[in-house]
Parts: structure tokens; sequence; C-alpha cells
């Protein structure tokens, strides 16, 4: 199952201006979410996401933050047995700078799971119908 | 308050609710609370409860019939279920986007 996106993105700009955009505070604030966020490992940082007129508030440690990789775990505010982990890397090359980012851990949401599961009842009721004897 | 989206993430967390829930799917008709309850190894008490929860969720509805309650599953909230992972995608594509149009102009504005 599909349980980690990853995305990949080259920059024409020094590893060191991406860095700091990824792991500033005021930076991130910017372009990325509103946030209260060090560098640091261990440090409990918090995003919140102005998205319509509910605040969606992300909470999370940082794990590592080492130049140039930068991981914390994402718990979304309401979801807090779901842990899942993003992490940054950073590689300098030739035409700048190689960003990756992944976002594992999504199948604990247990969203994508249910919805297989279900899936396939939603077509036709046929088969359902042999499958209703096993429940009844 | 809690969106649509996490009540049925959450309804959905639960291995009994789900049995439960999958077995009105599959019979895609209403069945008496009583038949619910002797289909599986959970008190009335506890399956009551679990109706409930699923019910707030809107992935089941109740409705009485003279002394009898009846449960019927409603798949419509999965649908939303399915765009968690393209919600992640996007998030990401966007937030990407955001970075790289940031840094482009950071660079104009020194």
């Amino acid at each position: 199952m599909n349980d980690t996106i990853s995305k990949e993105i080259i920059l024409k700009k020094e590893i060191e201006s991406v860095w700091n955009a990824i792991t500033k505070q005021e930076e991130l604030s910017t372009w990325f979410i509103k946030a209260d966020f060090k560098a640091e490992e261990g440090y409990n940082y918090k995003f919140t996401s102005l998205n319509g007129d509910c605040d969606d508030v992300i909470r999370g440690v940082v794990k590592k933050a080492t130049p140039y990789t930068l991981v914390y775990t994402w718990i979304i505010e309401g979801f807090e047995n779901v842990e899942t982990l993003v992490e940054w890397n950073l590689e300098s090359i030739s035409e700048g700078t190689r960003l990756t980012v992944k976002h594992s851990g999504i199948s604990k949401y247990q969203g994508e799971n249910a919805a297989k599961m279900f899936e396939n009842f939603s077509g036709g009721w046929d088969n359902c119908v042999l499958e209703l004897s096993k429940y009844l | 308050m809690e969106d649509t989206f996490s009540k049925t993430l959450k309804a959905l967390s639960d291995p009994s609710r789900r049995k439960i829930f999958h077995a009105l799917i599959i019979v895609a008709s209403s069945l008496p609370i009583n038949q619910i309850v002797s289909q599986f190894d959970i008190s009335r008490q506890g399956v009551t409860k679990h109706l409930k929860v699923l019910e707030s969720a809107g992935l089941i509805e109740i409705s009485t019939n003279g002394r009898e309650r009846y449960c019927k599953a409603n798949a419509k909230p999965l649908e939303e279920l399915n765009n968690w992972l393209s919600f992640y995608e996007k998030f990401w594509d966007d937030s990407l986007d955001n970075l790289s149009s940031y840094l482009d102009n950071k660079e104009k504005n020194t």
C-alpha cells in the first residue's frame, strides 16, 4: 500500500538559502504555514494553518536537524494517536539544490484502508448477496 | 467542533465498528438492532455504543419502527476518506510551489 508521499524538486538556489527557508520560523511562516519552530532536536513545534474559518493545528517533535536533513513528527490536533513523519533532505548539485520531502505513515489514518475495504461494495450489490450468508 | 472527516476516521478506527459497518454495508438494507447484536460477540450495550458513534459520523442511520430499531449503512462519508492521500499529495505539491516562488522573490528583493 502506498504509505509515503515523496516529492522532489530542483531549486536553482544555494543549499544554505533553501535550508534557511525550511528551518527558520520567520521564513516558514512566509511560504509554508504559521510556525512556532526551531530546528533543534527535541523541539516541540507548532504549526497553524489558517484554513477558512477553522485553524488546523499540527504539532510534533524535531527528530533531526543537521544540515541538510530535517526530520519531524507530524501530529494533527484531534488525531493525537496518529503520528506521521516528515523528512526533508537537501543535496547540493550543479544546478543548485535538490530538495526531497517525504511524508510517511499516512496509512495510519486508516482512511485509505477503510475506503479500499468498502470500495468493492460500492459498485454493485450482486457480489454482496453472496457475502451476506456469511454474516446472517 | 469536529469536522465530518475526523468523525468518519475516528468511527472507523475501531475494529468492532468496522465489522458492524461492514455487515450493514453488505446487507444493503435495514437491520433490526437485535439481529446485529446476535451477530457479534459484544454485549448489547457495546453494540449500541458503537452504533451511536457510527451514527454520529453519518455512517449509519437509525430509525424506529414500532418497538424495533433499525440500522442502515450509509457509505457516503467514505468518499471523503479517499481524499486523505490526495489531500497530502496536493498539500506538498502546493507547498513546494510556494517555496520555489518564495525563494525567487527573496532573491529579487535582496
